[in-house]
């Protein structure tokens, strides 16, 4: 009957449960290395369906693989699946072998050659990705010797398990293992006579492989394969804030979440394509930042430090061996165009905030300008060279009830400090009272005490002082009982709902913030929705959006304003090469709106530049900081001829006739 | 090392629309931000660093009301060990000399290796406290320094004179230096970093402890603020109105035509 005898062939096979027992061990040592480091802070949670889908869909299917680069999902399928099927089926036959057995017969063929399937995928699979690699050169990976070592193991492991194969079949001769069919194809390389003694020396070179990956596994980039699907399951769960509770010296330089997304890296070098910084040639680049963090916290946080000699060691090479280069955490604008490409959920938006948080607190070798405009932001509530009192200048003239000072209204406009200091910025909040009048929407503002939400020192990593910034708003807010909020920035919106939720999560308070943040193209997008903004005229022009990262990829808003553009009658809207999640950054977030770095790219001008790509005569987009980077880009760069920056208010106020004189485009 | 370094607490001028207070003997403080004197800044900056590189201690001391304690935490945060507070709002408007004489019994005999402290402050600007100090100890000093380095047996002070001329001095310790701005980048002071501090015992002195009840403040001083004035605008000064494209426009013709663009 058809059936595996195991060990056929073989004598001594206490060596191979001796090398087993090793491999085994140094895998286990491998894993409790990387666990230990999860380990601190690491909370289960329970159990979330939606989670265990993400993984699934994210892990083993691999979707985040596939969008955008369909060859490398498929090579990435069939290396997983052929793997994932040889292991499952090692295991039944080791089940079969110590346990039941019930590998025989019909049953015994089908996996046969259900194994032949799954060893021509991998064997597929892997030749594909070294093609990739080292044929076609794909420029996003790299061809260091690592590189080529895993995929060279694998390929080597798949390749003698046929010749094993093989070599067993020209021994045995059996027709049934015609079932086993590419083993069967390739038995006529050995003749009957030294088939027995070359599938002996084949079955130790492949049993040798695969001990071998089982014991490098954990210390190898193949890793991922375990960290990643982790990694994918606690994606959603928030990165710590601060813990002010905890006394400062017990507070920990990175937590489980950025060890996790640390060992779910493949390298694979996605976020250096996406990166604006990398893109613009700044030092900063995204995977090279992961790998040197990697590195570090895998030699500092180590478990082996925990013996006295080892420790000696680990000393020595944290002070001798160059680790994560800190300079290049403030090139970094917090786009998190990295976070969207990433198929692991690894983008190292946290990881660089966290770094930044030590250089805050470390405090010598915070940029100048950027130590200046934090200074100023913990004096008088802004970053910007202004008093408090200048807050309110924006609105002279304009006579809106001022809700700090007992005033009523529905909606509370949070203008931001930004918006309402430079003089560029300031045509979105005159445009938006504007049209928020215009549709008869009451609203309010907080006037020239309204404080900064914070958003600039979070991004910073100067956590207390988004504490202090957002205690005092927070409190404003609760005295008048705020509970609609629309703002002028994308990044004062994801400050007052996302990071303020995650703030409240952390001080253990219940139920929802008590009030709902709103960008504003969110607000006008619902008043078009509900007929209240209509366009009689319209404007004719050629538009295209730029789409504020703090919008588009933080909060996941690509239609609002897009729905506005596209009421208005004659305005065509064409699209840039990246866009909607995927836009470019215009460099300005992440606090780089307020210092200057050595080496600075110019990457405002590279997104002007796909602007003109498309034929506009009109960016329009919806964010103070991307309206002042673009428009200087404008006159910088040689673009004002062609291209006309305006945000998305203004170009409301155009096309309703609010703002007087002619279509200027 | 032992190193004291004086630190001072001044409203931030700088950018501030300047008001004077009615009877025309102070500014208009109410809207205010009080911060570190910048030249003080400077010298804490600096002793921090030669504790970091040498080791010892700093103890950061300062004049002034319970405000003035923000300053010291603030220093703490840099890295100083011990604080020291004169702590008293009669010692408001003292002149100098009574600043000094205030100083130097609170200290009662602790010696230091290097006394650091700003050229001068930023409201008065008397430029005398460091000095006088430094003659109340009998300690050599220099003054202006805008390169500190410790030698064998003592320090090698660089100061600016004036026409760009630098001058390089040697002190024995014990010395004191009164510091000029950019002496080197301060570090930047984190809201964490001031938390962090916020439990250390800080050496408090009022001026009845000192047996200085009734010599201090305006009272005693040897001089007094009769009237404070803003300066007149010049002549030569044409304040440029109208709209920002008009204001840029004319701006950019002046420039212009005085040669600055060729």
């Amino acid at each position: 009957m058809p059936a595996r005898i195991p060990f056929w062939n073989i004598e001594a096979a206490w060596v191979f449960y001796l090398l087993a027992a090793l491999a085994l061990a140094l895998f286990g040592l491998g894993l409790a290395l990387n666990l230990a480091r999860w380990r601190p802070g690491f909370a289960w949670g329970g159990f979330r369906a939606a989670r265990l889908k993400a993984v699934l869909a994210d892990a083993l299917l691999g979707r985040r693989i596939w969008r955008g680069d369909v060859a490398a999902g498929l090579m990435h399928a069939l290396i997983l699946l052929g793997f994932l099927g040889l292991f499952l089926g090692t295991c039944l036959v080791a089940l079969d072998h110590y346990l039941v057995s019930f590998l025989q017969g019909r049953l015994y063929l089908a996996t046969s050659a259900l194994w032949e399937v799954c060893g021509l995928a991998l064997t597929i699979g892997l030749a594909w990705a070294l093609v990739r690699r080292y044929l076609l050169r794909v420029p996003r990976l790299e061809r260091r010797p690592a590189d080529a070592l895993l995929p060279a193991w694998l390929l080597a492991i798949a390749l003698s398990g046929f010749l094993v194969e093989a070599a067993r079949i020209a021994a045995s001769g059996a027709d049934w293992e015609r079932w086993s069919f590419l083993g069967w194809g390739l038995s006529g390389l050995f003749g009957p006579a030294s088939a027995p003694a070359a599938h002996a020396v084949l079955w130790w070179v492949h049993a040798g492989l695969s001990l071998g990956l089982i014991a490098w596994l954990p210390y190898s980039r193949l890793f991922h394969a375990l960290a990643a699907p982790v990694n994918l399951y606690f994606q959603d769960e928030p990165q710590a804030l601060a813990d002010l509770s905890l006394p400062p010296d017990q507070v920990r330089e990175f937590s489980h979440r950025h060890f996790l997304a640390l060992d779910a890296c493949t390298r694979c070098g996605r976020c250096v394509e996406a990166c604006p910084s990398a893109r613009a040639g700044e030092p900063l680049a995204p995977r090279g930042f992961v790998q040197d963090a990697r590195r570090y916290t895998r030699l500092k946080y180590s478990l082996l430090a925990r013996i006295p000699w080892l420790r000696q060691r680990q000393r020595q090479e944290l002070s001798t061996r160059p680790t994560i280069d800190p300079a290049q955490a403030w090139y970094c604008t917090t786009c998190a165009a990295c976070a969207e490409v990433c198929p692991v959920q690894a983008g190292p938006i946290e990881l660089i905030r966290q770094v930044r948080s030590s250089l805050v607190e470390q405090g010598s070798t915070v940029p100048p300008l950027l130590a200046q405009s934090l200074e100023r932001l913990a004096k008088y509530q802004n970053p910007w060279l202004a008093k408090k009192g200048q807050k309110a200048a924006w609105a002279k003239g304009l006579d809106l009830p001022d809700l700090a000072k007992g005033d009523q209204a529905g909606l509370l406009y949070f203008v931001g400090c930004t918006t309402s200091l430079d003089t560029r910025a300031q045509g979105l909040a005159k445009g938006l009272s504007a049209v928020l009048e215009h549709c008869g929407v009451e609203f309010g503002t907080l006037g020239k005490a309204e404080p900064c939400c914070g958003d600039i020192a979070r991004r910073v990593g100067e956590n207390g002082l988004f504490e202090e910034q957002r205690e005092d708003l927070s409190g404003l807010l609760a005295d008048i009982g705020v509970r609609e909020v629309v703002t002028s920035s994308p990044h004062c919106h994801r400050s007052l709902s996302h990071d303020y939720a995650l703030a409240r999560v952390r001080d253990g308070l219940a139920g929802p913030l008590p009030f709902r943040a709103r960008h504003y193209s969110q607000v006008l997008a619902e008043l078009v929705d509900q007929g209240r903004l209509v366009f009689p005229d319209g404007l004719a022009v050629k538009a295209t959006f730029h789409d504020p990262c703090y919008l588009a990829r933080h909060t996941g808003e690509v239609r609002a304003p897009r729905r506005v553009l596209g009421a208005i009658p004659g305005l065509e809207l064409v699209e840039m090469a990246d866009h909607g999640r995927n836009g470019l950054c215009c460099g300005g977030g992440g606090g780089r709106m307020w210092h200057e770095l050595p080496g600075q790219g110019h990457l405002a001008r590279a997104r002007l530049e796909q602007a003109v790509a498309t034929g506009a005569s009109l960016v329009v987009t919806a964010c103070p900081l991307c309206l002042i980077m673009l428009e200087d880009a404008r006159k910088a760069g040689g673009f004002e001829d062609r291209l006309a920056v305006r945000d998305l208010n203004e170009v409301v106020c155009l096309a309703l006739g609010l703002e007087g004189g002619a279509n200027p485009f | 090392m032992e190193i004291l370094v004086l630190a001072k607490q001044v409203p931030e001028t700088a950018e501030a629309d300047l008001e004077i207070t009615r009877d025309g003997a102070d500014v208009e403080r109410e809207d205010l931000v009080y911060t570190i004197n910048e030249w003080d800044n400077y010298a804490v900056e600096e002793a921090v660093r030669l504790k970091e590189e040498h080791g010892g201690a700093v103890t950061v001391l300062t004049l002034g009301d319970e405000e003035a304690e923000d300053v010291l935490r603030r220093g703490l945060a840099m890295g100083c060990d011990q604080a020291i507070h004169l702590n008293d709002e009669a010692f408001l408007g003292s002149d100098p000399a009574t600043v000094v004489r205030a100083m130097v019994k609170a200290l009662g005999g602790r010696r230091f290796d290097l006394i650091l402290c700003g050229v001068q402050s930023a409201d008065q600007g008397q430029g005398q406290t460091g000095v006088l100090l430094a003659q109340a100890l009998g300690l050599p000093y220099a003054s202006l320094a805008v390169g500190l380095k410790l030698v064998e047996g003592g320090l090698v002070i660089t100061r600016e004179l004036e026409a760009n001329t630098l001058e390089e001095v040697a002190l024995p310790l014990p010395a004191l230096v009164t510091v000029q701005s950019g002496l080197n980048q301060p570090r930047y002071v984190s809201i964490m970093g001031i938390r962090k501090v916020r439990g250390m015992a800080i050496e408090g002195h009022d001026a009845e402890g000192l047996d200085l009840a009734g010599q201090v403040g305006p009272e005693a001083a040897c001089l007094a603020a009769r009237r404070l004035s803003l300066p007149e605008t010049g002549a030569g000064a044409e304040i440029l109105s109208g709209s920002l494209e008009a204001v840029c426009a004319r701006a950019a013709g002046i420039i212009r035509e005085k040669g600055g663009l060729k």
